[in-house]
């Protein structure tokens, strides 16, 4: 075909010993949109990385309009045409956005800047794709959208031929992400190509005229606009029949003993008079929006965290204060964000799931490390990890994979309640469906699980029972009949409560 | 790399480098460098880094740093010095000294585990600031004078004293290698230590006792540093304002070249004790060359930069972000040229 831009070919990349990449192939047409989907670990990015030169790739080779090239370096990347637009923003707040876009590349003579001569260029360039954007204006006073439009800017002053952009809605606003959407229209139009990462498949869907979709590292399919049936795509995305997500879910009391009970437990400052029950094999979730007080009170429960007043009952006895002690008596916690307080990613699976089970594990201070090993091995199979190594260090793992080892440290106790802290940011489906078996599981062996969740598809996937929280108060409790996505949504948002109180914080 | 040769050589690169470098040495200076008496100089001056070495490991596996390894050496080596004057050079009051000497160590470590536990500040500056104030003391207690002790058989026996031919530092330093070591890799302690210098806060949330694992390992870095100042003023049979002035980098120099990572959660101590040995040897070696002392300390820079280099290069090769150099780019160039 004539009007390929780019073509990577059976592209390999082989890290330690997992192949990241296998026969890869990607190509890319003048002036389209190509989505790349797979989930996390699928080696979208590992295939962006080679083609913007971050990574060297082990086999394969990259063609531009049929020629061969060498892309080792960014730079190398850039002369030929192709820019990236970074999800974590790669601008200096304190210059102006002339300074950034040209940065590196100032117009000078014997060193001394022509700043005005620039600023009128990039005036030219901003009238030119009608961005909202002054040219001196400092980068730190822009809204997160303008940033990413500064972004494109840097891209397209370099005379990009293909700009990447690697989930570039994810902090926008909708009516940000529609202006962007434009903006990709209009670079379209021009003649420049476009690959778009996201996890929002939605947005693939509208925007993309081709999909390539990875599996574990292989092409799994390419799909073009007209042929695109979101099932099958999500189907090839997963290998599997995604489990029906629930519209509505019948709720109901537990008969069972109360394991755990909350009677005014305030924190000053964080949350009030939160009461509530969790009974034995039961799923009690806690949402409402970020920042709610959700997380502190579980933080309470556990012991990291003092409280000012109220009681937290454990089997009906007052429980002492200290993590030690909670841990003792059979509770656990996946913390809320699994990088900074979940595991050490240095270590390996083994040692990491180890460090809570060392009552278990050792004998007067000295290690049992055939009973250690055990441990780890027991746990990859529990977890079903891959890769099913418990030697892997776990920071080389998948976002998924980290998770399950971070639920590995509690798996194989003696469990009475387990806390968590919503288990699947950042985590692909398939991860996620495994996640939420562990916590139907876990229930169903008699464990009392108090789950903290904002995505309310999971919340009516796993939920028993239903508290929503907001402002540090609990607002609402859903105990038993149906219950559907809205009323959860209008709960935590403060709508459709008791008269006026709430709306202007939605 | 699937090489399994190329892997085993990379598991022992610390060990290929230390006998390459002793082979250089061997060969220049035959018959002089691999003997009995030279190896045993090497250990016997290994020893008081080494000591220390096996301290202040914990606080960098910590994420940490122990900057006053010097300081406690110079303050335990005076206490202990003037204690042993005030007993009269008595044996038993020699025994006094010592395990007060010790016990400065200990309280020194302690101090710097809690503050470092309570307070989120950075362990290098409290202990280049400590440091000083610990030199401060010593000067106190030396009234800027040196300590002389020549009359206690017992103490100056530490340093001086053979057993079996070798010197009773190197089985100071073996025990306390032995004792860190076992430590370190087969005690729950050990692996809270990986742990909380890998994750603070995942290890706290795991119900690991952080606090305590800080000051224990502050102490124990005190301890050992408060050891080889007590052994280094039995060498010297004598205490000085400024004894072990320095130390602290030395000791740190052979713990980072030893591939103890500075953020913490990783490293071995056995790595360590090949930093200190190989610092160790290339001395050696150059003193026996007969290379002028000015130019020592730039030799061993030198080399200790170029054994970092290599360390951090060999496993970035084996991490499989290496690219093909130049030639074994045009190769395959050529080879996919002919195909």
């Amino acid at each position: 075909m004539s009007d390929l831009l780019f073509e990577m070919k059976n592209i390999e990349k082989i890290f330690s010993h997992v192949h990241a990449l296998d026969h890869v192939n990607f190509d890319i047409r003048k002036g389209e949109v190509h989505s790349l989907l797979g989930e996390n670990g699928a080696g979208k990015s590992t295939l962006i990385k080679i083609l913007t030169g971050v990574y060297p790739k082990d086999g394969g080779e990259i063609l531009l309009e049929g020629n061969p090239i060498e892309i080792n370096t960014r730079e190398d990347a850039t002369k030929q045409g192709i820019a990236c637009v970074f999800q974590e923003l790669s601008l200096v707040p304190t210059l102006s956005i002339t300074q950034n876009v040209l940065l590196g590349k100032e117009k000078n003579t014997l060193g001394v800047i022509h700043y005005g001569k620039e600023k009128k260029e990039i005036a030219r360039l901003i009238k030119r794709y009608d961005f909202p954007l002054e040219a001196d204006a400092i980068v730190e006073t822009l809204s997160v959208a303008q940033k990413q439009m500064v972004e494109i800017l840097k891209a397209l002053s370099t005379d990009a031929k293909l700009i990447i952009m690697d989930e570039p809605t994810a902090s926008l606003s909708k009516k940000e992400s529609e202006m962007l959407f434009q903006i990709i229209g209009q670079l379209k139009e021009r003649g420049v190509s476009i690959v778009y990462i996201s996890h929002r498949l939605e947005e693939v869907f509208n925007l993309a005229d081709r999909i390539t979709i990875l599996r574990d590292g292989k092409n799994a399919g390419v799909v073009e606009k007209k042929d695109i049936i979101p099932g099958e795509v999500v189907r090839m995305m997963i290998g599997k029949r995604l489990s029906e997500a629930t519209a509505s879910r019948e709720l109901a009391m537990s008969e069972e003993e109360t394991v755990l009970e909350v009677k005014g437990l305030t924190r000053l400052g964080y949350y009030e008079d939160v009461n509530f029950v969790v009974k034995k094999g039961e799923v009690l979730v806690l949402t409402g929006l970020v920042g709610a007080g959700r997380t502190e009170v579980i933080r309470s429960i556990f012991g990291a965290d003092p409280y000012d007043k109220g009681e937290i009952l454990f089997e009906g006895k007052s429980m002492k204060a200290g993590i030690k002690g909670t841990i003792r008596a059979g509770f656990g916690l996946i913390p809320e964000d699994r990088r900074t307080q979940g595991f050490a990613p240095l270590l390996s699976v083994t040692r990491n799931v180890a460090v809570t089970n060392y009552d278990r594990l050792a004998k007067s201070g000295f290690v049992k490390k055939a009973s250690e090993d055990k441990l780890g091995e027991e746990t990859v199979k529990l977890v079903d990890l891959r890769p099913a190594n418990p030697k892997v260090q776990v920071g080389n793992l998948s976002g998924g994979n980290q998770q399950k080892a971070v639920l590995g440290k509690w798996l194989t106790r003696d469990l009475k309640v387990i806390l968590i802290d919503e288990p699947t940011v950042g985590i692909d489906i398939g991860a996620k469906d495994e996640i939420y078996e562990f916590i139907e599981e876990l229930a169903k062996k008699g464990v009392a699980v108090l789950l903290i969740s904002s995505d309310i598809a999971e919340v009516l996937r796993v939920a028993h029972r239903i508290i929503v929280m907001r402002d540090g108060h609990v607002v609402k409790e859903f105990d038993d009949g149906s219950v559907t996505q809205e009323d959860i949504l209008l709960a935590s948002s403060g709508f459709g409560m008791t008269g006026k109180e709430g709306q202007n914080d939605a | 790399m699937h090489n399994p040769i190329l892997h085993k050589l990379y598991q022992f690169r610390r060990v290929v480098v230390l006998l390459i470098i002793c082979l250089v040495f061997a060969v220049m200076l035959p018959g002089i460098f691999l003997t009995w008496g030279n190896f045993r100089s090497v250990l016997y001056s290994v020893s008081l880094t080494g000591i220390m070495i096996c301290g202040a490991t914990f606080a960098v596996l910590l994420g940490g740093i122990d900057r006053t390894v010097s300081g406690n050496a110079a303050v335990s080596g005076a206490c202990c010095c003037a204690l042993i004057l005030h007993f009269n050079s008595s044996d038993g009051g020699a025994v006094a000294a010592m395990a007060a000497g010790l016990g400065c160590g200990l309280l020194s470590g302690l101090f710097h585990g809690l503050v470092l536990s309570k307070f989120d500040i950075p362990a290098f500056l409290l202990t280049l600031a400590t440091n000083q104030v610990l030199y401060g003391i010593v000067q106190y207690i030396t009234g800027n004078q040196l300590i002389n002790v020549m009359n206690c058989r017992l103490f100056t026996a530490i340093g001086s004293g053979r057993l079996l031919g070798i010197p009773i530092p190197v089985y100071i330093l073996a025990a306390c290698f032995v004792f860190s070591y076992i430590l370190m890799n087969h005690t729950v302690y050990g692996r809270w230590l990986y742990s909380v210098g890998g994750n603070r806060e995942a290890s706290k949330l795991s119900g690991i006792p952080v606090k305590k694992v800080i000051c224990t390992a502050y102490m124990i870095s005190g301890f050992m540093g408060a050891l080889s100042g007590i052994v280094l003023s039995s060498m010297n049979q004598q205490a000085s304002s400024l004894q072990a002035n320095g130390y602290e980098n030395d000791v740190l120099a052979a713990i980072v070249v030893g591939g103890v990572s500075l953020r913490g959660g990783s490293g071995t101590l056995q790595g360590a004790m090949f930093g200190a040995l190989l610092i160790g040897i290339i001395s050696n070696g150059l003193r026996l060359l007969g290379v002028d002392a000015i130019y020592h300390d730039l030799v061993k820079g030198i080399i200790i930069i170029a054994a970092i280099a290599f360390d951090m290069y060999s496993s970035y090769k084996m991490s499989g972000l290496k690219r093909d150099g130049f030639f074994k780019r045009m190769k395959k160039r050529r080879q996919a040229a002919a195909a």
